[in-house]
């Protein structure tokens, strides 16, 4: 920031210095020289823009992990090492951009591998996808259909895993039995409203109002939490909601003297809401996505490379920036890298068929299967353990790993039922 | 359902509120220069980014941040005036393509000073006024209520009692009449501009603890700006208020009772039918609609 710039009294010489010795170190760590073979990776998500948060601080994870591989020697294929090169494309959450960002990912840059957001931006890229047959990802399988055999999602299969941090919730305060959910009205909130609403229902929980969903464009959302808490529910459920929506909300169950649980799926920046709020107010705060520095990260079940060191490095880097997304990325990478060097190729189609193969993969909290068929169509999200996080004295914390597979045998058919009423099962979306 | 009512009326007179500072310099932009002045938003947000600034990262007191993020959200009015508006006053249109243009240029330069992400603004107080269990007014959305009454005032008195009051409502009235009576159009565009920009950025600078600062938050303002405009009336000072009351009153009560997508959609109709009834608008005049 230019303030924080200014106050740190930068001398011509000292900026100098300090340039010359980041452009050298960043030379050295990420070793992408002229000699070196390259595998170039598209990142195609929203960089800037309100969705941001859910794009950049994945580009910064991922430009992380490409420095500590190409430390490493790289990516290890049948004719040679590659070192391996982010290209980023910034689509700002806007259909019409992902398209023209695939296209020239693909066409001008040559990329192996397409990394998405997902969610609005996928219509776009989709005819790209299957035009061309390149692999992509995306972070929200309610993108998959089997229209598109090249689309995977291996890194969250959002919003399902909701549904673990309603069941501790059920289990761990059995005395909460009322809740209220609210939303906003867009491809994120609605399939995630389904879900909890299925885990409410699992877990015996009513809902004293209709789901309440508000527009993406809504600033002041006193209004919204007056409407909810006015029936004096136990739990408030916060959805999917995006940190510029998870924050005010928060702030405002504060200020209109809310005591009871909330659960959310993210919780970025908590630090900031409790500063907002208060350590009491925060206790408690159930939510989906831990900091990498929990010790619990450390288990021998655990795919992620070295997390604690991954979240000091971005730490470093970017502070005070860690979100949900922060890993997802760098995750997908592993799972891609230690296919390409099974498959002893880069190429899409190699690639797919060594990360599917046995119908199980390295996902980062533990192995897991590729699923999906009864929601999406086809087996292309993995799908294994999921944390449930709780902040606890100000710091979140994980408390358990549970399996959504498990959960899903026992209440599949409550998911899909509300899945279809909201319109969200595969064969639903025009 | 007392005490339901009493805590929506709250959020509707708060929403008022800040609503009414931006609604109002935007009118005044209009009335006086003619320009539909898209930035407006944007001006809104660099009010926000003032106190991000002054308050949150330099750490300088609240209301300092306030009024140092008046004068400069002001002062850039002023350069929209004399660099894009007063070139292209004898062309309306070209005049509401170049705010268009400068919106975007304010959001680049706000994403890259400050980057994509939402910016953490302390709280300035977490004092709550509790009128019972069920109904409470925090401190900081007070500040807003009484910015806005006193701040509308003011800009009442100056404009009935003062000379340079009157030489505004002369230009607004009847440019050329203005000129020929010796008043000088540039000097009433440069004031209308400085305060119906420091409006915008007070309103930006108010409510910047509460809710999410970043380089597109001026979308959402400018759009209920403009609804509320055109139903109380374009260039109807006293009308923006109006309008901004009723529209907030409308959006808040449907959020509270039902929910704010339908808000959104009850909000446009109630402009769409005061467009029919009287497409001038609640306190319009057909010559300025």
């Amino acid at each position: 920031m230019i303030i924080k710039f200014l106050k740190d009294s930068v001398t011509r010489r000292r900026f100098l210095t300090q340039s010359a010795a980041a452009i050298a170190a960043t030379g050295l760590s990420t070793r992408v020289l002229a000699e070196d073979k390259v595998i170039k990776i598209g990142f195609l998500a929203p960089l800037t823009g309100p969705v941001a948060a859910w794009g950049k601080p994945g580009l910064d994870g991922c430009i992380i992990w490409a420095e500590q591989i190409n430390a490493a020697g790289g990516v290890k294929l049948a004719d040679g090492d590659y070192m391996v090169e982010f290209i980023g494309y910034d689509n700002e959450y806007d259909p019409a951009k992902a398209r023209t960002g695939a296209t020239k990912l693909i066409r001008e840059d040559d990329v192996k591998f397409v990394m998405m957001l997902g969610g609005d931006t996928w219509p776009g890229a989709q005819p790209v996808a299957d035009k061309t047959g390149m692999l992509f990802s995306t972070l929200l399988p309610s993108d998959l259909s089997p229209d598109t055999h090249t689309l995977l999602a291996p890194a969250e299969v959002h919003p399902i895993y909701n549904v673990t941090g309603v069941e501790w919730l059920a289990e761990n305060k059995p005395d909460l039995k009322t809740a209220v959910i609210c939303a906003q009205d867009d491809a994120l909130g609605l399939p995630s409203v389904a879900t909890y609403l299925a885990a409410f229902e699992a877990a015996g929980i009513e809902m004293v109002e209709p789901p309440l969903l508000f527009d993406p464009a809504t600033t002041d959302f006193a209004p919204v939490v007056t409407k909810l808490i006015a029936k004096d529910p136990q739990i408030v459920c916060l959805d999917t909601c995006y940190s510029d929506y998870v924050h005010p909300i928060v702030e405002q169950l504060f200020q209109q003297g809310y005591k009871g649980q909330i659960i959310s799926c993210t919780a970025d920046f908590y630090d900031q809401m409790m500063a907002k709020t208060s350590v009491d107010f925060m206790e408690g705060f159930i939510f989906q996505f831990p900091d990498f520095d929990d010790p619990a990260l450390n288990a021998d079940n655990i795919n992620f490379q070295d997390p604690n060191g991954f979240f000091a490095e971005y730490n470093k880097r970017h502070p005070g920036e860690w979100g949900a997304v922060s890993w997802e990325y760098a995750s997908i990478m592993d799972l891609w890298k230690d296919a390409a060097e099974k498959a002893g190729s880069a190429e899409p189609d190699a690639v797919l068929a060594a990360m599917k193969e046995g119908g199980k993969g390295k996902h980062a909290f533990g192995t897991a299967d590729w699923w999906g068929e009864d929601l999406f169509g086809i087996d292309n999200a993995l799908v294994g353990n999921w944390p449930v996080v709780v902040i606890e004295g100000g710091k979140a914390k994980i408390k358990e790993f549970r399996s959504i597979p498990d959960w899903y045998a026992k209440h599949g058919d409550l998911l899909k039922k509300h899945m279809a009423d909201y319109g969200q099962m595969w064969d639903q979306r025009g | 359902m007392g005490e339901l009512l009493a805590q929506t009326a709250l959020n509707a007179l708060y929403a008022a509120s800040y609503l009414s500072l931006v609604a109002v310099g935007l009118v005044l932009i209009f009335g006086v220069m003619g320009v539909i002045n898209f930035a407006h938003g944007e001006l809104f947000m660099l009010g926000a980014y003032g106190v991000v600034v002054f308050y949150a990262d330099l750490q300088l007191s609240f209301f300092f941040a306030i009024a140092i993020g008046l004068v400069f959200v002001g002062l850039v009015g002023l350069g929209m005036e004399r660099a894009l508006f007063r070139p292209l006053r004898d062309n309306p249109l070209g005049g509401l393509v170049a705010s268009i243009g400068f919106l975007m240029v304010l959001q680049a330069l706000a994403a890259m000073g400050f980057g994509v992400r939402m910016e953490h603004v302390p709280p300035v107080t977490q004092q709550v006024i509790s009128f019972s269990d069920k109904v409470h007014l925090a401190v900081p959305r007070l500040y807003v209520i009484i910015a806005a009454v006193v701040l509308l005032t003011a800009l009442w008195a100056f404009l009935k009692k003062t000379q340079f009051g009157w030489a505004l409502r002369a230009s607004a009235q009847d440019p050329e009449a203005a000129a020929l009576q010796g008043i000088s159009i540039n000097q009433t565009s440069r004031i209308a501009m400085f305060i119906g920009a420091g409006l915008a950025g007070v309103a930006g600078a108010l409510t910047a603890p509460m809710v999410s600062v970043n380089p597109h938050m001026g979308h959402s303002v400018i759009v209920a700006a403009f609804i509320v405009i055109i139903v109380g009336g374009v260039g109807s000072l006293e009308g923006a208020v109006v309008a901004a009351v009723a529209y907030s009153l409308v959006h808040t009560f449907v959020t509270t009772f039902y929910d704010g997508v339908i808000a959104d959609i009850v909000g446009l109709s109630l402009m769409l039918v005061v467009l029919i009834v009287k497409p001038t608008g609640l306190f319009g005049t057909a010559d300025r609609a």
